[in-house]
Protein backbone atom coordinates (compact mmCIF):
# COMPACT_ATOMS: atom_id res chain seq x y z
CA UNK A 1 0.00 0.00 0.00
CA UNK A 2 1.43 3.38 -1.01
CA UNK A 3 1.53 6.06 1.69
CA UNK A 4 -1.40 8.45 0.99
CA UNK A 5 -0.26 11.58 -0.81
CA UNK A 6 3.18 10.18 -1.74
CA UNK A 7 4.32 12.07 -4.84
CA UNK A 8 3.98 9.89 -7.93
CA UNK A 9 4.14 12.46 -10.71
CA UNK A 10 5.15 16.11 -10.73
CA UNK A 11 4.74 18.55 -13.60
CA UNK A 12 6.60 21.82 -13.13
CA UNK A 13 6.10 24.59 -15.67
CA UNK A 14 5.08 21.93 -18.16
CA UNK A 15 4.45 23.23 -21.67
CA UNK A 16 2.65 20.84 -24.00
CA UNK A 17 2.12 21.07 -27.75
CA UNK A 18 3.05 19.72 -31.15
CA UNK A 19 5.59 20.75 -33.78
CA UNK A 20 7.28 23.17 -31.34
CA UNK A 21 3.99 25.05 -30.93
CA UNK A 22 2.64 25.27 -27.37
CA UNK A 23 -1.10 24.77 -27.11
CA UNK A 24 -1.55 25.52 -23.41
CA UNK A 25 0.01 27.88 -20.84
CA UNK A 26 2.69 26.38 -18.54
CA UNK A 27 1.16 23.96 -16.06
CA UNK A 28 2.29 22.79 -12.63
CA UNK A 29 0.69 19.95 -10.70
CA UNK A 30 1.65 17.16 -8.33
CA UNK A 31 -0.23 13.87 -8.34
CA UNK A 32 -0.10 11.99 -5.07
CA UNK A 33 -0.93 8.41 -4.12
CA UNK A 34 -4.62 7.72 -3.53
CA UNK A 35 -5.79 10.85 -5.37
CA UNK A 36 -8.46 10.86 -8.05
CA UNK A 37 -7.92 13.56 -10.68
CA UNK A 38 -10.43 14.65 -13.30
CA UNK A 39 -9.01 16.20 -16.46
CA UNK A 40 -11.78 18.34 -17.93
CA UNK A 41 -12.15 20.74 -20.80
CA UNK A 42 -14.06 21.15 -24.05
CA UNK A 43 -13.35 18.98 -27.10
CA UNK A 44 -9.93 19.79 -28.56
CA UNK A 45 -8.86 21.57 -25.38
CA UNK A 46 -5.54 19.72 -25.08
CA UNK A 47 -6.57 16.97 -22.63
CA UNK A 48 -5.15 14.14 -24.72
CA UNK A 49 -1.95 16.08 -25.44
CA UNK A 50 -1.46 16.64 -21.72
CA UNK A 51 -1.98 12.95 -20.97
CA UNK A 52 0.35 11.84 -23.76
CA UNK A 53 3.01 14.21 -22.48
CA UNK A 54 2.58 13.10 -18.87
CA UNK A 55 2.92 9.49 -19.99
CA UNK A 56 6.11 10.22 -21.92
CA UNK A 57 4.63 9.60 -25.37
CA UNK A 58 5.14 13.22 -26.42
CA UNK A 59 8.14 15.32 -25.42
CA UNK A 60 7.32 18.44 -23.41
CA UNK A 61 8.11 21.74 -25.10
CA UNK A 62 9.18 23.20 -21.78
CA UNK A 63 9.29 22.47 -18.07
CA UNK A 64 9.66 19.02 -16.60
CA UNK A 65 7.63 15.91 -15.86
CA UNK A 66 9.06 13.79 -13.07
CA UNK A 67 7.75 10.37 -12.18
CA UNK A 68 8.59 8.59 -8.96
CA UNK A 69 11.47 6.23 -9.79
CA UNK A 70 10.15 2.72 -10.27
CA UNK A 71 6.53 3.83 -10.28
CA UNK A 72 4.33 1.52 -12.33
CA UNK A 73 1.96 3.17 -14.79
CA UNK A 74 -1.11 1.87 -16.57
CA UNK A 75 -3.20 3.36 -19.34
CA UNK A 76 -6.84 2.57 -20.07
CA UNK A 77 -7.53 3.57 -23.69
CA UNK A 78 -10.78 4.74 -25.16
CA UNK A 79 -12.79 1.77 -26.37
CA UNK A 80 -12.82 3.19 -29.87
CA UNK A 81 -9.03 2.98 -29.99
CA UNK A 82 -9.09 -0.83 -29.85
CA UNK A 83 -9.40 -2.39 -33.29
CA UNK A 84 -12.30 -4.87 -33.40
CA UNK A 85 -10.55 -6.91 -36.09
CA UNK A 86 -8.29 -8.40 -33.37
CA UNK A 87 -9.79 -11.60 -31.90
CA UNK A 88 -8.84 -10.85 -28.29
CA UNK A 89 -10.65 -12.72 -25.53
CA UNK A 90 -11.38 -11.00 -22.25
CA UNK A 91 -8.84 -13.13 -20.36
CA UNK A 92 -6.15 -12.53 -23.01
CA UNK A 93 -6.76 -8.79 -22.75
CA UNK A 94 -6.41 -8.77 -18.97
CA UNK A 95 -3.27 -10.93 -19.23
CA UNK A 96 -1.71 -8.05 -21.22
CA UNK A 97 -1.74 -6.14 -17.96
CA UNK A 98 0.88 -8.54 -16.63
CA UNK A 99 3.30 -7.76 -19.47
CA UNK A 100 6.05 -5.23 -18.98
CA UNK A 101 9.81 -4.74 -19.15
CA UNK A 102 10.42 -7.74 -16.89
CA UNK A 103 7.89 -9.95 -18.60
CA UNK A 104 7.83 -8.94 -22.26
CA UNK A 105 6.83 -12.23 -23.81
CA UNK A 106 4.48 -13.52 -21.07
CA UNK A 107 5.77 -16.91 -22.15
CA UNK A 108 4.13 -18.69 -19.22
CA UNK A 109 0.72 -17.04 -19.40
CA UNK A 110 -0.78 -19.75 -17.19
CA UNK A 111 1.15 -18.39 -14.21
CA UNK A 112 -0.70 -15.09 -14.46
CA UNK A 113 -4.19 -16.54 -14.83
CA UNK A 114 -4.96 -16.29 -11.12
CA UNK A 115 -4.00 -12.60 -11.04
CA UNK A 116 -6.00 -11.88 -14.20
CA UNK A 117 -9.08 -13.64 -12.82
CA UNK A 118 -8.77 -11.80 -9.52
CA UNK A 119 -8.77 -8.49 -11.42
CA UNK A 120 -11.83 -9.60 -13.38
CA UNK A 121 -13.55 -10.49 -10.11
CA UNK A 122 -12.95 -7.01 -8.71
CA UNK A 123 -14.25 -5.45 -11.93
CA UNK A 124 -17.32 -7.72 -11.94
CA UNK A 125 -16.33 -9.12 -15.32
CA UNK A 126 -15.30 -12.69 -14.46
CA UNK A 127 -18.47 -14.16 -16.00
CA UNK A 128 -17.38 -13.34 -19.54
CA UNK A 129 -13.67 -14.12 -19.36
CA UNK A 130 -13.88 -16.47 -22.37
CA UNK A 131 -15.88 -14.06 -24.52
CA UNK A 132 -14.38 -11.86 -27.19
CA UNK A 133 -13.79 -8.29 -26.06
CA UNK A 134 -15.38 -7.01 -29.27
CA UNK A 135 -18.62 -8.92 -28.54
CA UNK A 136 -19.28 -7.22 -25.18
CA UNK A 137 -21.55 -4.25 -24.51
CA UNK A 138 -19.90 -0.87 -23.93
CA UNK A 139 -20.28 -1.07 -20.14
CA UNK A 140 -18.99 -4.65 -19.94
CA UNK A 141 -16.03 -3.78 -22.15
CA UNK A 142 -15.13 -0.77 -20.01
CA UNK A 143 -15.11 -2.97 -16.90
CA UNK A 144 -12.70 -5.34 -18.67
CA UNK A 145 -10.46 -2.42 -19.64
CA UNK A 146 -10.35 -1.35 -16.02
CA UNK A 147 -9.69 -4.96 -14.96
CA UNK A 148 -6.50 -4.87 -17.01
CA UNK A 149 -5.42 -1.74 -15.17
CA UNK A 150 -6.10 -3.57 -11.91
CA UNK A 151 -4.00 -6.51 -13.09
CA UNK A 152 -1.01 -4.23 -13.75
CA UNK A 153 -0.89 -3.40 -10.05
CA UNK A 154 0.01 0.12 -11.17
CA UNK A 155 0.75 3.06 -8.88
CA UNK A 156 -0.64 5.60 -11.33
CA UNK A 157 -3.50 4.84 -13.72
CA UNK A 158 -4.60 7.08 -16.59
CA UNK A 159 -8.08 6.58 -18.06
CA UNK A 160 -9.04 8.19 -21.36
CA UNK A 161 -12.77 9.02 -21.53
CA UNK A 162 -13.86 5.87 -19.65
CA UNK A 163 -17.54 6.80 -19.85
CA UNK A 164 -17.68 7.77 -23.51
CA UNK A 165 -20.64 6.24 -25.36
CA UNK A 166 -22.07 4.52 -22.25
CA UNK A 167 -25.68 4.65 -21.11
CA UNK A 168 -26.50 6.20 -17.74
CA UNK A 169 -26.49 2.91 -15.82
CA UNK A 170 -23.19 1.71 -17.26
CA UNK A 171 -21.72 5.20 -16.73
CA UNK A 172 -22.60 5.06 -13.03
CA UNK A 173 -21.16 1.54 -12.64
CA UNK A 174 -17.91 2.49 -14.34
CA UNK A 175 -17.48 5.63 -12.22
CA UNK A 176 -18.03 3.52 -9.08
CA UNK A 177 -15.41 1.07 -10.29
CA UNK A 178 -12.93 3.87 -10.99
CA UNK A 179 -13.28 5.06 -7.42
CA UNK A 180 -12.45 1.52 -6.29
CA UNK A 181 -9.28 1.56 -8.43
CA UNK A 182 -7.49 3.84 -6.02
CA UNK A 183 -8.51 1.69 -3.09
CA UNK A 184 -6.19 -0.98 -4.36
CA UNK A 185 -2.63 -0.23 -3.20
CA UNK A 186 -3.55 3.41 -2.83
CA UNK A 187 -2.96 4.07 -6.52
CA UNK A 188 -3.55 7.51 -8.04
CA UNK A 189 -6.10 7.74 -10.84
CA UNK A 190 -6.16 10.39 -13.56
CA UNK A 191 -9.39 10.36 -15.56
CA UNK A 192 -9.94 12.35 -18.73
CA UNK A 193 -13.66 12.93 -18.88
CA UNK A 194 -16.35 14.89 -20.65
CA UNK A 195 -18.64 14.42 -17.63
CA UNK A 196 -17.73 17.65 -15.90
CA UNK A 197 -20.29 17.49 -13.07
CA UNK A 198 -19.72 13.82 -12.23
CA UNK A 199 -15.97 14.21 -12.63
CA UNK A 200 -15.74 17.14 -10.22
CA UNK A 201 -18.12 15.49 -7.78
CA UNK A 202 -16.03 12.34 -7.46
CA UNK A 203 -12.51 13.72 -7.95
CA UNK A 204 -10.26 15.14 -5.23
CA UNK A 205 -8.46 17.36 -7.68
CA UNK A 206 -8.97 18.50 -11.23
CA UNK A 207 -7.19 19.89 -14.19
CA UNK A 208 -9.13 22.38 -16.32
CA UNK A 209 -7.75 22.84 -19.82
CA UNK A 210 -8.89 24.98 -22.72
CA UNK A 211 -6.45 25.84 -25.48
CA UNK A 212 -8.82 28.34 -27.11
CA UNK A 213 -9.09 30.43 -23.93
CA UNK A 214 -5.52 29.80 -22.77
CA UNK A 215 -6.57 28.01 -19.59
CA UNK A 216 -4.45 25.38 -17.77
CA UNK A 217 -5.50 25.25 -14.13
CA UNK A 218 -4.74 22.56 -11.55
CA UNK A 219 -6.49 22.72 -8.17
CA UNK A 220 -8.88 20.87 -5.90
CA UNK A 221 -12.20 19.98 -7.48
CA UNK A 222 -13.96 22.48 -5.22
CA UNK A 223 -11.54 25.28 -6.19
CA UNK A 224 -11.91 24.48 -9.86
CA UNK A 225 -15.69 24.70 -9.64
CA UNK A 226 -15.53 28.17 -8.11
CA UNK A 227 -12.64 29.44 -10.25
CA UNK A 228 -13.37 32.28 -12.71
CA UNK A 229 -11.73 30.20 -15.43
CA UNK A 230 -14.36 27.48 -14.92
CA UNK A 231 -17.16 29.99 -15.38
CA UNK A 232 -15.28 31.39 -18.34
CA UNK A 233 -15.05 27.96 -20.01
CA UNK A 234 -18.42 26.52 -18.97
CA UNK A 235 -20.24 29.69 -17.92
CA UNK A 236 -23.10 29.55 -20.36
CA UNK A 237 -23.94 25.98 -19.25
CA UNK A 238 -23.76 26.50 -15.47
CA UNK A 239 -27.15 26.25 -13.84
CA UNK A 240 -28.83 24.64 -16.86
CA UNK A 241 -28.86 21.12 -15.51
CA UNK A 242 -25.27 20.10 -16.00
CA UNK A 243 -22.17 20.94 -17.93
CA UNK A 244 -21.33 17.68 -19.59
CA UNK A 245 -19.05 18.78 -22.40
CA UNK B 1 -7.09 -37.68 -62.93
CA UNK B 2 -6.06 -38.44 -66.50
CA UNK B 3 -3.41 -40.98 -67.40
CA UNK B 4 -1.13 -38.16 -68.38
CA UNK B 5 -1.62 -36.45 -65.08
CA UNK B 6 -1.13 -39.74 -63.23
CA UNK B 7 2.15 -40.34 -64.98
CA UNK B 8 3.18 -36.77 -64.19
CA UNK B 9 2.46 -37.37 -60.52
CA UNK B 10 4.39 -40.59 -60.85
CA UNK B 11 7.29 -38.57 -62.21
CA UNK B 12 7.14 -36.34 -59.17
CA UNK B 13 7.48 -39.22 -56.73
CA UNK B 14 10.00 -41.08 -58.89
CA UNK B 15 12.20 -37.98 -59.01
CA UNK B 16 11.48 -36.68 -55.54
CA UNK B 17 15.18 -36.16 -54.86
CA UNK B 18 15.21 -33.48 -57.59
CA UNK B 19 12.02 -31.72 -56.56
CA UNK B 20 12.10 -32.14 -52.79
CA UNK B 21 14.03 -28.90 -52.25
CA UNK B 22 11.30 -26.92 -54.01
CA UNK B 23 8.63 -28.71 -51.95
CA UNK B 24 10.51 -27.97 -48.73
CA UNK B 25 10.92 -24.31 -49.68
CA UNK B 26 7.20 -24.04 -50.44
CA UNK B 27 6.27 -25.61 -47.10
CA UNK B 28 8.75 -23.62 -45.01
CA UNK B 29 7.97 -20.31 -46.69
CA UNK B 30 4.25 -20.95 -46.33
CA UNK B 31 4.63 -21.77 -42.63
CA UNK B 32 6.89 -18.77 -41.87
CA UNK B 33 4.89 -16.24 -43.85
CA UNK B 34 1.59 -17.72 -42.65
CA UNK B 35 2.58 -17.18 -39.02
CA UNK B 36 3.98 -13.67 -39.56
CA UNK B 37 0.98 -12.90 -41.77
CA UNK B 38 -1.35 -12.88 -38.76
CA UNK B 39 0.36 -9.69 -37.57
CA UNK B 40 0.35 -8.32 -41.13
CA UNK B 41 -3.40 -8.83 -41.49
CA UNK B 42 -4.35 -7.69 -37.98
CA UNK B 43 -2.24 -4.52 -38.26
CA UNK B 44 -3.88 -3.73 -41.61
CA UNK B 45 -0.55 -3.68 -43.45
CA UNK B 46 -1.50 -6.27 -46.09
CA UNK B 47 -0.07 -4.29 -48.96
CA UNK B 48 3.22 -3.82 -47.13
CA UNK B 49 4.18 -7.42 -47.92
CA UNK B 50 3.11 -6.95 -51.53
CA UNK B 51 5.20 -3.79 -51.88
CA UNK B 52 8.18 -5.40 -50.15
CA UNK B 53 7.94 -8.48 -52.38
CA UNK B 54 7.89 -6.22 -55.45
CA UNK B 55 10.94 -4.39 -54.10
CA UNK B 56 12.71 -7.74 -53.62
CA UNK B 57 11.92 -8.66 -57.21
CA UNK B 58 13.34 -5.33 -58.38
CA UNK B 59 16.46 -6.03 -56.32
CA UNK B 60 16.98 -9.35 -58.08
CA UNK B 61 16.40 -7.77 -61.51
CA UNK B 62 18.90 -5.04 -60.68
CA UNK B 63 21.48 -7.63 -59.65
CA UNK B 64 21.20 -9.24 -63.11
CA UNK B 65 21.28 -5.95 -64.99
CA UNK B 66 24.06 -4.21 -63.06
CA UNK B 67 26.33 -7.25 -63.23
CA UNK B 68 25.84 -7.25 -67.02
CA UNK B 69 26.61 -3.52 -67.24
CA UNK B 70 29.57 -3.43 -64.85
CA UNK B 71 31.29 -6.64 -65.89
CA UNK B 72 29.74 -7.86 -69.17
CA UNK B 73 32.51 -10.35 -70.03
CA UNK B 74 32.35 -12.15 -66.71
CA UNK B 75 28.56 -11.96 -66.73
CA UNK B 76 28.42 -13.62 -70.17
CA UNK B 77 30.95 -16.24 -69.10
CA UNK B 78 28.94 -16.97 -66.03
CA UNK B 79 25.80 -17.27 -68.09
CA UNK B 80 27.44 -19.80 -70.41
CA UNK B 81 28.69 -21.76 -67.40
CA UNK B 82 25.15 -22.66 -66.36
CA UNK B 83 22.20 -21.55 -64.26
CA UNK B 84 23.95 -21.61 -60.90
CA UNK B 85 26.87 -19.59 -62.21
CA UNK B 86 25.02 -17.03 -64.29
CA UNK B 87 22.93 -16.00 -61.36
CA UNK B 88 25.97 -15.04 -59.30
CA UNK B 89 29.07 -14.07 -61.28
CA UNK B 90 30.41 -12.60 -58.04
CA UNK B 91 29.23 -12.22 -54.48
CA UNK B 92 28.65 -8.50 -55.10
CA UNK B 93 25.95 -9.34 -57.62
CA UNK B 94 24.39 -12.17 -55.63
CA UNK B 95 20.64 -11.73 -56.29
CA UNK B 96 19.61 -12.68 -52.77
CA UNK B 97 21.72 -9.86 -51.32
CA UNK B 98 20.08 -7.38 -53.67
CA UNK B 99 16.67 -8.77 -52.79
CA UNK B 100 17.39 -8.34 -49.07
CA UNK B 101 18.78 -4.82 -49.56
CA UNK B 102 15.78 -3.74 -51.64
CA UNK B 103 13.34 -5.33 -49.18
CA UNK B 104 14.92 -3.65 -46.19
CA UNK B 105 14.91 -0.31 -48.02
CA UNK B 106 11.20 -0.78 -48.70
CA UNK B 107 10.70 -1.76 -45.05
CA UNK B 108 12.37 1.46 -43.93
CA UNK B 109 9.94 3.40 -46.09
CA UNK B 110 7.14 1.55 -44.34
CA UNK B 111 8.54 2.29 -40.88
CA UNK B 112 8.97 5.99 -41.72
CA UNK B 113 6.34 8.39 -40.44
CA UNK B 114 5.13 10.36 -43.48
CA UNK B 115 2.73 12.65 -41.63
CA UNK B 116 5.22 15.53 -41.88
CA UNK B 117 4.85 15.24 -45.66
CA UNK B 118 1.07 15.22 -45.23
CA UNK B 119 1.00 11.71 -46.66
CA UNK B 120 -0.33 8.43 -45.32
CA UNK B 121 1.69 5.25 -44.92
CA UNK B 122 -0.59 3.57 -47.48
CA UNK B 123 0.29 6.17 -50.09
CA UNK B 124 4.00 5.51 -49.51
CA UNK B 125 3.34 1.78 -49.90
CA UNK B 126 1.61 2.52 -53.20
CA UNK B 127 4.69 4.48 -54.26
CA UNK B 128 7.02 1.59 -53.35
CA UNK B 129 4.80 -0.98 -55.09
CA UNK B 130 4.46 1.00 -58.30
CA UNK B 131 8.08 2.13 -58.45
CA UNK B 132 9.29 -1.42 -57.81
CA UNK B 133 6.84 -3.00 -60.26
CA UNK B 134 7.64 -0.55 -63.04
CA UNK B 135 11.36 -0.78 -62.29
CA UNK B 136 11.34 -4.59 -62.44
CA UNK B 137 9.57 -4.58 -65.81
CA UNK B 138 11.86 -1.89 -67.26
CA UNK B 139 15.02 -3.56 -66.00
CA UNK B 140 13.67 -6.90 -67.18
CA UNK B 141 13.32 -5.44 -70.66
CA UNK B 142 17.02 -4.57 -70.62
CA UNK B 143 18.16 -8.07 -69.74
CA UNK B 144 17.39 -10.82 -72.18
CA UNK B 145 19.45 -13.74 -70.93
CA UNK B 146 17.80 -13.88 -67.50
CA UNK B 147 14.30 -12.89 -68.62
CA UNK B 148 13.03 -16.35 -67.71
CA UNK B 149 14.63 -16.14 -64.25
CA UNK B 150 13.08 -12.74 -63.69
CA UNK B 151 9.69 -14.05 -64.73
CA UNK B 152 10.13 -16.85 -62.20
CA UNK B 153 10.91 -14.31 -59.48
CA UNK B 154 7.91 -12.12 -60.28
CA UNK B 155 5.33 -14.88 -60.63
CA UNK B 156 6.96 -17.95 -59.11
CA UNK B 157 7.19 -20.32 -62.04
CA UNK B 158 10.38 -22.09 -60.91
CA UNK B 159 9.93 -25.86 -60.69
CA UNK B 160 13.28 -26.38 -58.98
CA UNK B 161 15.09 -24.16 -56.52
CA UNK B 162 18.78 -23.84 -55.78
CA UNK B 163 20.09 -25.59 -52.67
CA UNK B 164 21.30 -22.25 -51.34
CA UNK B 165 17.73 -20.91 -51.46
CA UNK B 166 16.55 -23.87 -49.42
CA UNK B 167 19.27 -23.32 -46.83
CA UNK B 168 18.48 -19.61 -46.59
CA UNK B 169 14.72 -20.13 -46.31
CA UNK B 170 15.22 -22.94 -43.77
CA UNK B 171 17.60 -20.79 -41.72
CA UNK B 172 15.20 -17.85 -41.83
CA UNK B 173 12.32 -20.09 -40.82
CA UNK B 174 14.17 -21.43 -37.78
CA UNK B 175 15.42 -18.02 -36.62
CA UNK B 176 12.49 -15.77 -37.48
CA UNK B 177 9.74 -18.25 -36.64
CA UNK B 178 11.51 -19.00 -33.35
CA UNK B 179 11.59 -15.29 -32.55
CA UNK B 180 7.96 -14.86 -33.51
CA UNK B 181 6.81 -17.85 -31.46
CA UNK B 182 8.66 -16.45 -28.44
CA UNK B 183 7.29 -12.94 -28.90
CA UNK B 184 3.79 -13.50 -30.27
CA UNK B 185 2.01 -12.14 -27.19
CA UNK B 186 4.31 -9.13 -27.00
CA UNK B 187 3.85 -8.30 -30.70
CA UNK B 188 0.10 -8.74 -30.32
CA UNK B 189 -0.05 -6.34 -27.35
CA UNK B 190 2.04 -3.73 -29.16
CA UNK B 191 -0.10 -4.00 -32.29
CA UNK B 192 -3.43 -3.96 -30.46
CA UNK B 193 -2.82 -1.24 -27.88
CA UNK B 194 0.49 0.52 -28.56
CA UNK B 195 -0.10 3.29 -26.01
CA UNK B 196 -1.01 0.84 -23.26
CA UNK B 197 2.04 -1.26 -24.10
CA UNK B 198 4.34 1.77 -24.04
CA UNK B 199 2.98 2.98 -20.72
CA UNK B 200 3.53 -0.45 -19.17
CA UNK B 201 7.19 -0.28 -20.20
CA UNK B 202 7.07 -2.66 -23.16
CA UNK B 203 9.91 -2.10 -25.67
CA UNK B 204 7.47 -0.98 -28.35
CA UNK B 205 10.02 0.36 -30.84
CA UNK B 206 12.27 -2.69 -30.57
CA UNK B 207 9.32 -5.05 -31.01
CA UNK B 208 8.01 -3.13 -34.03
CA UNK B 209 11.52 -3.05 -35.51
CA UNK B 210 11.76 -6.84 -35.07
CA UNK B 211 8.40 -7.33 -36.76
CA UNK B 212 9.11 -5.07 -39.73
CA UNK B 213 12.66 -6.35 -40.25
CA UNK B 214 11.52 -9.96 -40.00
CA UNK B 215 8.81 -9.24 -42.59
CA UNK B 216 11.40 -7.62 -44.87
CA UNK B 217 13.90 -10.46 -44.47
CA UNK B 218 11.35 -13.27 -44.81
CA UNK B 219 9.75 -11.68 -47.87
CA UNK B 220 13.15 -11.06 -49.51
CA UNK B 221 14.44 -14.60 -49.03
CA UNK B 222 11.16 -16.24 -49.97
CA UNK B 223 10.68 -13.99 -53.01
CA UNK B 224 14.13 -14.96 -54.30
CA UNK B 225 13.22 -18.64 -53.92
CA UNK B 226 9.53 -18.68 -54.84
CA UNK B 227 8.54 -15.43 -56.54
CA UNK B 228 6.63 -12.31 -55.51
CA UNK B 229 3.12 -13.63 -56.20
CA UNK B 230 3.10 -16.69 -53.88
CA UNK B 231 5.03 -14.76 -51.22
CA UNK B 232 2.34 -12.09 -51.13
CA UNK B 233 -0.31 -14.82 -51.05
CA UNK B 234 1.35 -16.72 -48.17
CA UNK B 235 1.71 -13.58 -46.09
CA UNK B 236 -1.98 -12.71 -46.31
CA UNK B 237 -4.33 -15.57 -47.27
CA UNK B 238 -3.52 -18.24 -44.61
CA UNK B 239 -3.88 -15.65 -41.85
CA UNK B 240 -7.24 -14.53 -43.28
CA UNK B 241 -8.41 -18.15 -43.43
CA UNK B 242 -7.28 -18.80 -39.85
CA UNK B 243 -9.09 -15.68 -38.62
CA UNK B 244 -12.24 -16.91 -40.38
CA UNK B 245 -11.98 -20.35 -38.77
CA UNK B 246 -11.37 -19.44 -35.14
CA UNK B 247 -11.47 -16.50 -32.74
CA UNK B 248 -8.95 -18.03 -30.33
CA UNK B 249 -5.85 -15.98 -30.96
CA UNK B 250 -3.35 -18.72 -30.15
CA UNK B 251 -5.14 -21.11 -32.50
CA UNK B 252 -5.16 -18.42 -35.22
CA UNK B 253 -1.34 -18.43 -35.30
CA UNK B 254 -1.11 -22.25 -35.38
CA UNK B 255 -3.78 -22.54 -38.09
CA UNK B 256 -2.15 -19.83 -40.22
CA UNK B 257 1.16 -21.68 -40.03
CA UNK B 258 -0.43 -25.01 -41.02
CA UNK B 259 -2.53 -23.51 -43.84
CA UNK B 260 0.50 -21.63 -45.17
CA UNK B 261 2.60 -24.81 -45.24
CA UNK B 262 -0.30 -26.71 -46.84
CA UNK B 263 -0.62 -24.05 -49.55
CA UNK B 264 3.10 -24.21 -50.32
CA UNK B 265 3.37 -28.01 -50.46
CA UNK B 266 -0.11 -28.70 -51.82
CA UNK B 267 0.21 -26.01 -54.47
CA UNK B 268 3.48 -27.46 -55.69
CA UNK B 269 2.11 -31.01 -55.90
CA UNK B 270 -1.05 -29.83 -57.71
CA UNK B 271 0.98 -27.74 -60.15
CA UNK B 272 3.12 -30.77 -60.95
CA UNK B 273 0.15 -33.07 -61.40
CA UNK B 274 -1.88 -30.63 -63.49
CA UNK B 275 1.12 -29.15 -65.33
CA UNK B 276 0.39 -25.62 -64.09
CA UNK B 277 2.71 -22.74 -63.12
CA UNK B 278 4.01 -23.36 -59.59
CA UNK B 279 3.63 -19.90 -58.00
CA UNK B 280 0.17 -19.30 -59.44
CA UNK B 281 -0.99 -22.75 -58.31
CA UNK B 282 0.39 -22.22 -54.81
CA UNK B 283 -1.48 -18.91 -54.72
CA UNK B 284 -4.65 -20.57 -56.03
CA UNK B 285 -4.35 -23.26 -53.36
CA UNK B 286 -4.17 -20.58 -50.65
CA UNK B 287 -7.17 -18.86 -52.26
CA UNK B 288 -9.11 -22.17 -52.28
CA UNK B 289 -8.34 -22.75 -48.59
CA UNK B 290 -9.49 -19.23 -47.77
CA UNK B 291 -12.67 -19.71 -49.82
CA UNK B 292 -13.38 -22.95 -47.93
CA UNK B 293 -12.77 -21.22 -44.59
CA UNK B 294 -15.06 -18.32 -45.48
CA UNK B 295 -17.77 -20.73 -46.66
CA UNK B 296 -17.53 -22.65 -43.38
CA UNK B 297 -17.66 -19.36 -41.45
CA UNK B 298 -20.69 -18.18 -43.39
CA UNK B 299 -22.52 -21.49 -42.88
CA UNK B 300 -21.71 -21.50 -39.17
CA UNK B 301 -22.92 -17.91 -38.74
CA UNK B 302 -26.21 -18.75 -40.44
CA UNK B 303 -26.64 -21.85 -38.27
CA UNK B 304 -25.93 -19.88 -35.08
CA UNK B 305 -28.35 -17.12 -36.11
CA UNK B 306 -31.14 -19.60 -36.84
CA UNK B 307 -30.44 -21.45 -33.55
CA UNK B 308 -30.74 -18.15 -31.66
CA UNK B 309 -33.97 -17.34 -33.51
CA UNK B 310 -35.39 -20.79 -32.64
CA UNK B 311 -34.48 -20.32 -28.97
CA UNK B 312 -36.06 -16.86 -28.92
CA UNK B 313 -39.32 -18.05 -30.51
CA UNK B 314 -39.66 -21.28 -28.49
CA UNK B 315 -42.69 -21.30 -26.13
CA UNK B 316 -41.77 -20.78 -22.49
CA UNK B 317 -42.42 -23.88 -20.40
CA UNK B 318 -41.70 -22.50 -16.95
CA UNK B 319 -44.83 -22.48 -14.80
CA UNK B 320 -46.04 -19.12 -13.64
Amino acid sequence: MLPPGERLLRADGLVVGYDRTPILPPLSATIGAGELWAVIGPNGSGKSTFVRTALGLVKPLGGVVERKPGARLAYVPQQSMLDAIFPISVIDFVLMGLQGPRNVSLWRAGHGLADARAALDVAGARAFERKQLRDLSGGQRQRVLIARALATDADLIFLDEPTAALDATAEHEVLELIERLRGKRGAAVVMVTHLVEDGLERADRALLLDRDRGVALAATAREIRSAPEFAHVYGRFVGRGGVDA
Amino acid sequence: MTDGAASTMGDLFANLSIFKDAIWVGGLAGALLGFIGVHIVLRRMVFASSAIAQAAALGVALSFWISAVVDPARHAAGHIAGPAAHLAPSLLFEPVLWAIAASLAATLVFIANPTHLHLTRESLLGFVFLASGAGAVIVGDKITQEAHDLNAILFGSAVVVQSMDLYLVAGATVLLLGGHVALWRALLFVGYDPMGAYVQGMPVRALNAFLFLSVGLAVALCTRALGALPVFAFSVLPAMAALALTARIGAVFVLALVLGAASGVGGYVVSFGADLPVGATQTATAVALLAAALTWRFARSRYERSARARTASAPRTDAA
